[in-house]
């Protein structure tokens, strides 16, 4: 009995032993929206992600050739979801920085319950809402796409070059909708459209008909429907086509997925556009397709590049920080300002010498140069898309 | 604004939405006055038989209508399977207990659909239908399925529980658990009936929403709110109550838009839920109170 009992302990020691490594990994936070209602979105998304934390990996890991680990939530696209999410990586999983989420609803739960408390970073690479620029967020929010308020304009302007001079905004009712809706309005108004019919919406109700029998009032025979398209965004869209409510649909990027064509069918999409951020043209851009694209990426997906950049420059700024939490924003801002050696996507080899060397660099990302503001937001492009077969193809750039 | 587009856009949508949560709200009830407990997972049980309706129409090749009597048959048996499984060793014990059980069990349902479904939205049929028009009146055919098979469940369930013997029993221990098992009624085997049922009108109830709208794996979870404010409006334990309470409900998210900003839609349904507590606890139709 006793030899038994021994022999189980020096087992125990071994294997604690054997389990302990040599070094520490480095843990990030990866929220993503798996479920909820950008989930179309995230299969790619997730791809982009872990393609980034491996190319790390693979040229060498991060500071003193430590593991970096991404760590993944799902933020159900949900206020909730998220911050409970956010709660375990900070806590639990002690996390250094966090690199979503997706949705803007949910971004503001998870950083005002768990990571600015916390003092932990966040990069998020879809969250569009305005309100995220006015965040009281000690400097440790940041985003790799650009704020609604920039795409909310475009959008109005984009319309009435088009000469559509009255419409009615349909939006739902939270961080996102709200935000690019006013933005829209405020631009559409000053420029000289008129909005006959301006109302939100809740999100997962079963219809909407008395909701669009309200804005068909108005008169306007197009409709601005900032929404999401895998959940009311869908709805709205189907019964406006079925009952003849509008004639014309314009979205933005929530809309610009694949779930209304599969559902509706392209052929009664025809009238249906959305606005999208854009990467510009870039060498960077480049990069980043053809080496996504033979990691068995979809370069055209949602995100992927604002994705690919917020984990590269999460990296960037822990190696640039040493590891330490408190010098992360600081560094963040520091490995991407414009001046210094310029980064390209992949060279994370060549970053990493750099840093160590004591030399200035600058990332370039694949959704763009990524300078942020003193609101931790960048600038942006943006195009209009039309349903084309089964997929979303450009109509019309956007200024 | 014109009669047809009230009638169009406002009273219809409400009457289908509100047959829908009058499905939902009867097997709530039904679990309610049998066995004594609020019962959580019912949204998701609605999405699931909403998913197997789908799996029915996408592996079986059968039309939606096809698989929807096939849904709801294995739904039933599936709410017996859950019973035994989860709830049958909890009976004995506080109530409580087997509501939040049912909570738990509401999770695992959703996740099951989510990693055999997957995450994204679907639908039983590609494309649209556009409404027909009667007179003016606009109405989508499955609108008007929706709302004949609501009709005919419940007038199956009530000369169900009115005519036959085992419908009988159901009542009796409704009623009264002890007095029915001293009359020699089976607790088991009602209870096992009582699932059929509740679980059969849970999937008929999300296979119509599915039908009416989209497929997605929170569905169900959305719809329980309402639904349970139908039940309790009506009066827990009535099924008449739970079908007035479901078509108040309804008529009124929707009618409630003419009047208040479209995102405050849900307190309206949940503003007269409140107002019938207050003046009438036990319900519109004196149920059994919770």
């Amino acid at each position: 009995m006793k030899t038994k009992h021994l022999g189980l302990a020096s087992l125990l020691l071994g294997a604690s032993a054997l389990a302990t490594p040599a070094l520490a990994d480095v843990n990030i936070g990866l929220l993503n929206g798996i479920t909820g209602g950008a989930a179309a979105m995230a299969p790619e998304i997730t791809k982009s992600l872990q393609f980034a934390v491996d190319q790390i990996n693979e040229q060498g890991g991060v500071l003193q050739g430590e593991k970096l680990v991404g760590i993944m939530a799902d933020d159900g696209c949900s206020p909730q979801v998220a911050a409970d999410a956010a709660t375990k990586l900070v806590n639990v999983s002690q996390v250094i920085g966090v690199v979503g989420p997706l949705c803007s609803g949910a971004l503001m739960a998870a950083v005002n319950s768990a990571t600015i408390p916390a003092g932990v970073i966040l990069i998020s690479q879809a969250a569009t809402s305005p309100e995220i620029t006015t965040l009281k967020d000690n400097d440790l929010v940041f985003r790799t796409i650009p704020s609604d308020e920039y795409q909310g304009q475009a959008l109005a302007r984009t319309l009435l070059d088009r000469g559509t001079k009255k419409v009615a905004v349909s939006f739902i009712n939270n961080d996102y909708g709200k935000g690019i809706a006013e933005a829209f309005k405020k631009e559409y108004e000053a420029k000289g459209g008129e909005i006959a019919g301006y109302e939100a919406h809740e999100e997962n109700k079963s219809s909407y008909r008395a909701d669009l029998a309200g804005l068909a009032q108005g008169g306007a025979d197009t409709l601005v429907l900032l929404d999401y398209g895998d959940t009311s965004g869908l709805t709205v869209l189907r019964e406006a086509i079925e009952n003849g409510f509008f004639e014309k649909f314009v979205g933005a990027e929530g809309m610009k997925t694949s779930a209304p064509v599969k559902a509706i069918g392209a052929d009664n999409l025809t009238t249906f556009m959305a606005s999208a951020p854009v990467s510009t043209k870039s060498e960077a851009l480049d990069i980043f397709n053809k080496a996504f694209a033979e990691a068995g990426g979809d370069i055209n997906a949602s995100y992927v590049g604002p994705s690919y950049d917020a984990v590269f420059l999460l990296a960037l700024a822990i190696e640039k920080a040493g590891g330490d939490k408190s010098k992360l924003s600081e560094s963040l801002r520091a490995v991407s300002n414009g001046e210094g050696e310029p980064i390209l996507p992949g060279e994370w080899k060549k970053a990493k010498e750099l840093i160590t060397a004591g030399k200035a660099i600058d990332y370039k990302g694949a959704s763009g140069e990524l300078n942020f503001d003193a609101n931790g937001d960048v600038p942006g492009s943006y195009a209009l898309f039309k349903v084309a077969g089964d997929d979303w193809a450009v109509e019309t750039e956007m200024k | 604004m014109d009669m047809h587009s009230f009638i169009n856009f406002f009273l219809l949508p409400g009457i289908v939405q509100g047959s829908i949560y009058a499905l939902g709200a009867i097997g709530i009830t039904l679990v309610f006055a049998i066995m004594r407990y609020g019962h959580f997972a019912h949204g998701d049980l609605a999405t699931f038989g909403a998913f197997i309706a789908l799996a029915f129409t996408t592996v079986l090749g059968l039309s939606p209508y096809a698989a929807l009597p096939l849904a709801v048959l294995a739904t039933g048996v599936f709410a017996v399977a859950l019973d035994r499984l989860f709830y049958a060793h909890l009976r004995a014990m506080p109530k409580i207990i087997t509501t939040i059980a049912s909570f738990g069990v509401a999770l695992m349902l959703r996740s099951f659909v989510q990693v055999v479904w997957g995450v994204n939205t679907t639908s039983y049929t590609r494309g649209i239908t556009r409404p027909e028009n009667w007179f003016g009146i606009r109405v989508k055919s499955h609108e008007i399925v929706t709302l004949l098979v609501a009709i005919a469940l419940v007038v199956a369930l009530h000369l169900f529980l009115t005519r036959n013997k085992w419908g009988k029993a159901m009542r009796a221990m409704s009623d009264n658990p002890e007095l029915a098992l001293f009359s020699g009624v089976d607790n088991g085997k009602v209870i096992a009936l009582t699932w059929i049922i509740a679980g059969g009108l849970c999937a008929a109830s999300g296979f119509f929403l599915g039908l009416n709208t989209e497929l997605k794996s929170l569905m169900g979870w959305n719809i329980l709110l309402p639904t349970f404010a139908a039940a309790i409006l009506g009066g827990v334990g009535r099924i008449e109550g739970a079908i007035v309470g479901g078509l108040i409900v309804g008529i009124a998210e929707e009618l409630s838009v003419l009047v208040i900003p479209g995102e405050y839609k849900v307190m309206s349904a949940f503003g007269i839920l409140l107002l019938v507590l207050l003046f009438r606890p036990t319900g519109l139709f004196r149920g059994k109170v919770l």
